[in-house]
């Protein structure tokens, strides 16, 4: 019977009803032509979000296929992914699109979040949107961390455990913490334990949870529009779907080319074997992403007035994150002037975030 | 092999022509294939008697008027400045031997300009049929130039009969120009041509603003100028590797079957990228003109055209990779050695075979060993290496951790670098089998080092200077020696 169905339809059509008799597929698609996505000059940056899930796939897949030959021991570390690299066919591709994957990802996460700040798009009634939002790119940031020690190569050991160390001088639970995340006084078997866990269970299902809750959140509440496309009279909208996905299909296209010219020519290094009882190497530096915090430590004294520099330092770069949260309740778009103020601060807090950045690489 | 070296900090000079050679091959393809496709096109708007079509041709075509006369022009002279600079030897090989077909290009170069001036200039004020054919013509010349650089530029690949074994000339310059790989070779272009003249279009055709049926229209007409390399580039790829010397082909076999295991050659990981590029290239044509030509808009065409950009510079490069290590294959080295000078500049010595060197050695005390041995390194390496720091194939960095002997003797291993060994066995039959095989791994990568062994000496001290080891040393001597001045004046202060 299916075979004479099968041969009145043509193949795709049989594929379709097959699904939809057994998943509301119709109700879906009706639901996603129904969605629009505005059309204006800044739309470029609607494309963001959809560069994260990529990397996000991509970082899964190659992140499982990983796992298959990484061998999550202090002694054993070091050589398996040596083996990926040497002697799996292909495992420096995917270990380096796993690596280049990491640092793109906060990238882009990091433009995602400006373009929607600056579009105001955290604005009444998509704060909860924009808070799930800064929870990825906290989540991507410890991800990051736990990532890189897992090679247990010279440079991964010490800038775990200058990290771990800076975290450590946090006031009142600093010390806890770090002994937490050690598992000890000393980056080792128990650190390595941890941060394999934390990198490959509790992040994923972490990071499940809020980009589930932050698209849902999409769905619900529709794209944000700028402000100056609200008061337009003739306003240009297109279908979600099938043209916006089409249009995402095409960007991934782009950004999967690039990404993979920046892998092959660039595959990502394995330093030497770690020396525990050797000083560190000179000029260790935390990841990219962590530098502007990293310099804001190194900037203060001390000792600032009453205080211990490094809390003070903590203080500050406590608070500057703070203003990204409270945005939302501060710039309600009812008050022009602070609507001004919340753009300006934003632009400062980016050039900070560069320049501290900047200085920080050239140490 | 006589001539100054240009010294281009932490590039290499080799880059200065890559980099202007494959944007004037990203133009100059355009100019050929864009011919086609207005030829074409034009022929459309005529049976369509769509005047909407011309208007778009018009405009095209302005851009094309502008993109190939003006930067086309201008970068296909830079690349004769770079060459003349970065390579003299091989650019006076080219003109001296094959005069004849760049007289032909040139022509071929001059009756394309004049027809495109006047195709463009006479669009309207002309016969809609005769301008017409006008395109067709402008077409014709465009692919004669196309016709007469492949038979150049593929002969510097495989020259067929012009040379033989030793790197002697015994052909005339026809063999070289209609070479084994020429007709392959010329294929792959032309749908490389087609692919791109399409991109440029999606480029001018997504600037069409209100007329949104055209706009759509001519974004799917534009993306189907791909088909041609999807259905039968591949092929003439295949055929054209099989046109390749044994000994590229190889390189380029064992790079690519153990890319997988990390092999990080160069070559294998380029070719690997191009490849990437073709089908990530198709990819987004099929999803965004041809599939969704309404969503498409003038940022994503510039997208493409970047992609194609890609595609060209992976494609020209491995071209380019794989004459390594010689400029004109079999017959000149990259540094302008000739393959059948080894034995007689070996004989005579470096410095008395290359006026340049002798000239600048010439004003060196003679005890100046590491003076000499850096002259030996402009003159027979840095066309393809920079000394130090993290510039292109570094010395410093690819030597590491070498000491002084490990580096003398790879200079000596370099000095085999062409011979080729041959082995006479009998195989179950009886009969005589030769087996061959490269005196040193180098060969095939690296040109032979030249000279005698006091100036190879000199240049092994001159690279001692830039290994790691070499650099302890002198950092460790400098401290000795600044110990040694302060060491009396303390003495004195005591006393």
């Amino acid at each position: 019977m299916a075979f004479e169905t099968f041969k009145k339809m043509n193949l795709l059509k049989f594929g379709y009803d097959w699904l939809n008799q057994r998943v509301p597929l119709e109700a879906a698609i009706k639901f996603a032509t129904k969605k629009e996505v505005p059309v204006h000059k800044h739309s470029i940056w609607y494309y963001m979000g959809g560069i994260c899930m990529l990397f996000v796939v991509l970082q899964l897949v190659t992140g499982l296929l990983l796992m298959v030959h990484y061998v999550p021991s202090y002694e054993g570390a070091y050589q398996s992914v040596m083996a990926i690299n040497n002697k799996i066919p292909f495992g420096w591709l995917i270990r380096s699109m796993h690596s280049w994957g990491a640092n793109l990802f906060i990238a882009i996460l990091v433009i995602h979040m400006f373009s929607t700040y600056f579009m105001k798009a955290y604005r009444s009634p998509r704060e909860l949107t924009w808070f799930s939002g800064l929870g990825l790119i906290g989540l991507a940031m410890v991800f990051g961390f736990t990532g890189y020690l897992l090679p247990m190569d010279e440079m991964a050991f010490f800038a775990t455990k200058v990290g771990v160390d800076v975290a450590g001088e946090a006031p009142f639970i600093g010390e806890l913490v770090a002994n937490f995340v050690r598992g000890g006084e000393e980056v080792g078997q128990a650190t390595m334990n941890r941060f394999f866990l934390i990198h490959v269970c509790a992040l994923p299902a972490a990071l499940m949870g809020a980009l589930g809750l932050h698209l849902l959140l999409i769905q619900i509440h529709g794209i944000s529009e700028p402000e100056y496309f609200k008061k337009l009279s003739i306003k240009k909208y297109e279908k979600f779907f099938p043209d916006f996905i089409m249009n995402d299909m095409f960007v991934w296209g782009g950004v999967t080319l690039l990404f993979l010219a920046i892998v092959c020519l660039n595959p990502w290094p394995l330093g030497p074997t770690i020396d525990p009882s050797a000083p560190a190497p000179i000029g260790i530096k935390p990841e990219w992403y962590f530098l502007s915090q990293f310099q804001v430590l190194k900037l203060m004294p001390s000792q600032f007035l009453f205080f211990e520099g490094a809390h003070v330092a903590m203080a500050i770069i406590g608070a500057a994150a703070s203003t990204m949260v409270l945005i939302p309740f501060l710039d309600t778009g009812k008050n022009p002037t602070i609507s001004k103020l919340a753009t300006i601060w934003g632009v400062v807090f980016l050039i900070a975030l560069g320049v501290l950045t900047y200085m920080g690489l050239q140490v | 092999m006589s001539y100054p070296v240009w010294e281009v900090p932490n590039i290499g000079n080799g880059w200065i022509i890559g980099l202007i050679a494959i944007f004037h091959v990203f133009i100059s393809h355009f100019a050929i294939g864009g011919g086609a496709f207005l030829a074409l096109t034009e022929t459309l708007a005529y049976k369509k008697n769509d005047d909407r079509i011309y208007d778009y041709i018009k405009k095209h075509s302005k851009f094309f008027l502008l993109l190939t006369t003006v930067l086309g022009a201008v970068s296909g002279v830079g690349i004769w400045w770079a060459i003349g600079l970065a390579n003299p030897s091989g650019a006076s090989v080219l003109i001296q031997n094959f005069g004849l077909f760049w007289g032909a290009e040139w022509t071929f170069f001059a009756a394309e300009l004049a027809t495109f001036l006047a195709y463009y200039y006479t669009m309207g004020k002309m016969d809609k049929k005769n301008h017409c054919v006008l395109a067709w013509i402008y077409f014709g010349i465009s692919f004669g130039t196309l016709f007469v650089i492949n038979g150049i530029l593929t002969g510097m690949l495989t020259n067929g009969g012009w040379l033989n074994a030793q790197g002697n000339i015994v052909g005339t310059v026809y063999d070289s120009f209609f070479n084994p790989a020429f007709w392959p070779a010329l294929a792959i272009r032309l749908f490389i041509m087609f692919a791109l003249a399409g991109i440029y279009a999606l480029l001018t055709a997504s600037t069409i603003k209100g007329q949104d049926d055209l706009k759509q229209y001519l974004l799917r007409y534009s993306a189907k100028w791909m088909l041609p390399g999807l259905i039968a580039g591949p092929l003439f790829v295949v055929w054209y590797m099989f046109t390749l010397p044994p000994a590229t082909q190889q390189v380029i076999v064992s790079g690519l079957s153990s890319l997988g295991e990390g092999n990080f050659s160069m070559m294998a990981k380029v070719i690997f990228l191009c490849i990437v590029f073709a089908t990530g290239l198709i990819g987004m044509v099929i999803v965004g003109p041809f599939l969704n030509p309404k969503g498409f808009n003038t940022t994503f065409a510039l997208m493409l055209l970047a992609s194609g950009f890609g595609f060209m510079f992976t494609e020209e490069w491995s071209r380019e990779m794989m004459r390594k290590p010689y400029v004109i294959y079999n017959y000149m080295y990259s540094n302008g050695l000739r393959k059948n000078q080894i034995a007689q500049v070996n004989a005579d010595g470096f410095f008395k075979s290359n006026a340049w060197a002798r000239a600048e050695g010439a004003t060196l005390a003679k005890e100046d060993t590491v003076g000499h041995g850096k002259l030996m390194f402009r003159y027979q390496c840095m066309s393809c290496h920079t000394a130090t720091g993290n510039g292109y194939r570094s010395m410093a960095r690819l030597l590491g951790e070498r000491d002084e002997n490990a580096i003398a003797n790879l200079i000596t291993l370099m000095k085999d670098n062409h011979v080729i060994l041959s082995e006479e066995s009998k195989d179950e039959k009886g009969n005589t089998v030769i087996t061959t095989k490269a005196k040193t791994p180098y060969n095939g990568y690296m040109p032979p080092v030249v000279g005698h062994q006091d100036e190879l000496d000199a240049l092994s001290k001159y690279l001692v200077t830039l290994s790691k080891k070499g650099m302890e040393a002198g950092a460790e001597k400098a401290e000795a020696q600044m110990a040694t001045e302060s060491a009396p004046q303390s003495t004195t202060t005591k006393s």
